[in-house]
C-alpha cells in the first residue's frame, strides 16, 4: 500500500532536503579538490569565473615525477601486509575466543577493547624508543609491525563477533562429520563467517591506509607512506596546493572500491547473514 | 551396526551433576529413545554417546571397544541436529557429500551414495540448491541425507522434529521409523514428545534429573510404571492421580488411572462426578469432571459421540485391573 497522505509526504520531502544538504557538504569539498587539481598554481586562489581556462595538467605530472607513487607503493605495502598478516593470526584467534569453553575469556575481552580504545601515542612512544635501539626505524618490517597494533585488536574483536553468530551445532555437526577442528574451521565456520571477515580486513586495511601519525614517527625515507608523503608539499616558503590535490586523489581512488564492498559485507555481517 | 553399552557413565559441569552414575546397553540395530522433560539430561547424555562432551567418569563401549576418548568423528556414529545444522554455503549436493569427502571416500563412490540417498528422501530435484531455499522439512531430509551416505554404525538424533510444525511432524516420524525398518540399523532418538517416544521407540529410556527412571518397551512403560514420574509422564492425556481415601482403601499411597480405563455412566457407579471441561477431538472426548472427595478432576476418555452437559452428574468406574498403586516414595507397588 502506497502512503500518499500529506504528512507523509511532507516526511518525505523533509528527509530528501537533509539527504541532499548532507550531500552537499559532503562532496563540496571533494569536488573542490578536483577542480583545484587541474588549476595551474598561479590561479588556485582566484575565483574560477574569473581565469575558467587557467587550465593543466601540470600537477599531475609533477606528482607522477615526484616520490609520491613510491610512497602510495609504501601505503600499499604497509596496509596489505598488516591486514593478512592480522588476519592470519587475528582470525583463528576469534574463532578460539567465541568457540572455546575457556574461563579467562572475559580479560580477553577486556585486553582487547584496550587496546582497541588507548590513544595511538601510547604505543608510538615506546615503540619508537624500542625502534631506535633495535634499528627498526624507516623499515617496512617495524612498520608493519607497528600497524598490527591497531589492526589485530580490530579484526580479533570483530572476528570474535562473527564467529559468535555461527551456530555451535555447525561446528559439531562437521566434528561428527569427520572433520578436524582445522577442518571444520576453514570448510565450515570461515565460510559462514565469511561476511564478517571481508568487512574486518577491509576496515582494518583502511585504518593503516588512512594513518598518518605511526608513519610520521617511524619512518624517515624510503618507507615513507602517501599521507606522510604529502606533507613534502609543504615547504618553508610556499605550499604546493595542486601536488597537495592531486595527491589527495590518488589516496582516495584506490580505496572506492573497497568501500563500495565494505558498505555491503558490513551490512551482512551486522544482519547475521550466516543463518542457514 | 552397533551395540553401544554405557558403564556408570557420569557427567557434570562444574558441581552441577547432569547425569548421575548410569549403565545402559544399547542393542544392535535397536531404536531407542531418550525422553523426559527439559533439563533431564537427555541431550547431554546423548552428546557423551556422540563424543562432543566428555565424560566425568564410566566408560562408552561401542561394538566392544572402549570410545571413550575416541575423537566424534572415529565413532562411525552420524548425528542429526535440532537446527539441522546444514553448511549454509554449500548446495544439498556439497552438504551431502562432506562427511565422505572427510572420509576420503572416492568420487564415484560419493555421487552413488548422494544419488541414492536423494532418491530415498525426495531431494532428487533440490540438488543444486542451497539449505536457505529449502522448507524446513526438506532441510531436515538433507540433515538426515548427510548422516545416511557416511553409513553409519548408529544414527543419533537429537529432537530432529521440534523445529517443524505438527502436520510435517507426523509425516517425518513415519519417514524416520521407515528409515530405519529399511538400515536396520541401530538409532537413538532423543524428544521431549511423548508422543514420538511412543510411536517410534523400540525401547524407551526415561529420564529425569539425570537419572534413568524406567527403561523398556513403550507397552512396557504405558502398562506397567515402574513410579509416579514414569507413570505421569508417559500417556496422553496424563494419568490420574489419586491420593487419599480411594487410594488408602486399597493398601496405596497414590493411585493411578489413566482416562481410558475409567467408564462413564449416567446411572450408576463407583464415583460421582459433576462434568467439567469437555474436549471434543471427534474420535474421543475428553471430561474433565470433579469427583466428590476428591481434590484434583479426573480426565476421562469417552467416545465423541457421547454428549454429557457442563455441570450435570455423571458416574465413573475405574477398571480394577488397570489400577496403579505406589507407596509415599511414588514407586509401584
Amino acid at each position: 500500500m502506497i502512503d500518499n497522505t500529506s504528512s507523509f509526504r511532507v516526511k518525505k520531502a523533509f528527509g530528501v532536503t537533509m539527504m541532499l544538504v548532507l550531500l552537499f557538504f559532503a562532496a563540496l569539498p571533494t569536488v573542490w579538490v578536483l577542480i583545484m587539481s587541474f588549476r595551474e598554481q598561479a590561479a588556485i586562489f582566484e575565483p574560477i569565473w574569473e581565469s575558467p581556462l587557467a587550465v593543466t595538467l601540470d600537477n599531475y605530472r609533477g606528482i607522477a615525477r615526484s616520490d609520491f607513487p613510491k610512497a602510495l607503493l609504501n601505503s600499499f605495502i604497509c596496509a596489505g601486509s598488516s591486514t593478512l598478516l592480522a588476519m592470519i593470526v587475528g582470525v583463528p584467534a576469534g574463532f578460539a575466543l567465541a568457540k572455546s569453553r575457556l574461563s579467562g575469556k572475559f580479560y580477553a575481552s577486556w585486553l582487547l577493547l584496550l587496546l582497541r580504545m588507548a590513544p595511538p601515542v601510547g604505543f608510538v612512544i615506546p615503540l619508537f624508543l624500542l625502534y631506535v635501539n633495535a634499528g627498526l626505524i624507516d623499515t617496512y618490517f617495524g612498520l608493519i609491525v607497528a600497524y598490527m597494533t591497531l589492526t589485530l585488536p580490530l579484526i580479533v574483536w570483530s572476528m570474535w563477533n562473527s564467529f559468535a553468530q555461527v551456530p555451535d551445532e555447525l561446528i559439531e555437526a562437521a566434528i561428527m562429520d569427520g572433520a578436524t577442528l582445522g577442518k571444520a574451521f576453514m570448510q565450515v565456520a570461515l565460510p559462514a563467517a565469511r561476511p564478517g571477515a571481508v568487512a574486518a580486513a577491509i576496515l582494518g586495511f583502511l585504518i593503516v591506509w588512512n594513518d598518518f601519525f605511526y608513519a610520521l614517527i617511524i619512518t624517515r625515507s624510503s618507507t615513507v607512506t602517501a599521507p606522510v608523503a604529502v606533507m613534502n608539499f609543504i615547504s618553508y616558503d610556499s605550499v604546493d596546493w595542486g601536488s597537495i590535490a592531486v595527491a589527495s586523489i590518488a589516496l582516495t581512488l584506490p580505496i572506492l572500491p573497497l568501500m563500495v564492498i565494505a558498505n555491503r559485507y558490513i551490512v551482512q555481517s551486522l544482519s547475521g547473514a550466516v543463518k542457514g | 551396526m552397533a551395540r553401544i553399552e554405557l558403564k556408570n557413565v557420569e557427567k557434570a559441569f562444574g558441581k552441577v551433576e547432569v547425569i548421575k552414575p548410569l549403565n545402559l546397553d544399547i542393542e544392535d540395530g535397536e531404536f531407542v529413545v531418550f525422553v523426559g522433560p527439559s533439563g533431564c539430561g537427555k541431550s547431554t547424555l546423548l552428546r557423551l554417546i556422540a563424543g562432543l562432551e566428555d565424560t566425568t567418569a564410566g566408560t562408552i563401549e561401542i561394538d566392544g571397544k572402549d570410545s571413550t576418548s575416541m575423537p566424534p568423528g572415529k565413532r562411525g556414529l552420524a548425528m542429526v541436529f535440532q537446527s539441522y545444522a546444514l553448511y549454509p554455503h554449500m548446495t544439498v549436493r556439497k552438504n551431502i557429500a562432506f562427511p565422505m569427502r572427510m572420509a576420503k571416500i572416492p568420487r564415484a563412490e560419493q555421487k552413488r551414495r548422494i544419488e541414492s540417498a536423494a532418491e530415498v528422501l525426495n531431494l532428487t530435484d533440490y540438488l543444486d540448491r542451497r539449505p536457505g531455499q529449502l522448507s524446513g522439512g526438506q532441510r531436515q531430509r538433507v540433515a538426515i541425507g548427510r548422516a545416511i551416505v557416511r553409513e553409519p554404525s548408529a544414527f543419533l538424533f537429537d529432537e530432529p522434529l521440534s523445529n517443524l510444525d505438527a502436520a510435517l511432524r507426523v509425516g517425518m516420524r513415519m519417514e524416520i521409523t521407515e528409515l530405519h525398518k529399511r538400515l536396520e540399523t541401530t538409532m537413538i532418538y532423543v524428544t521431549h514428545d511423548q508422543v514420538e517416544a511412543m510411536t517410534m521407540a523400540d525401547k524407551i529410556v526415561v529420564l529425569h534429573d539425570g537419572v534413568i527412571e524406567q527403561t523398556g518397551s513403550p507397552l512396557e512403560l504405558y502398562n506397567r510404571p515402574v513410579n509416579l514420574f514414569v507413570a505421569e509422564f508417559i500417556g496422553s492425556p496424563k494419568m490420574n492421580i489419586i491420593n487419599g481415601e480411594q487410594a488408602s482403601g486399597i493398601d496405596a499411597y497414590k493411585i493411578g488411572i489413566r482416562p481410558e480405563h475409567i467408564s462413564i455412566s449416567t446411572q450408576s457407579g463407583l464415583w460421582k462426578a459433576t462434568v467439567g471441561v469437555a474436549e471434543h477431538l471427534g474420535s474421543d472426548t475428553f471430561f474433565h469432571a470433579k469427583v466428590e472427595g476428591m481434590s484434583d478432576p479426573i480426565t476421562v476418555r469417552t467416545d465423541g459421540n457421547m454428549q454429557v452437559d457442563r455441570g450435570s452428574t455423571i458416574y465413573l468406574s475405574p477398571d480394577e485391573q488397570k489400577v496403579h498403586r505406589f507407596d509415599s516414595q511414588g514407586i509401584r507397588i
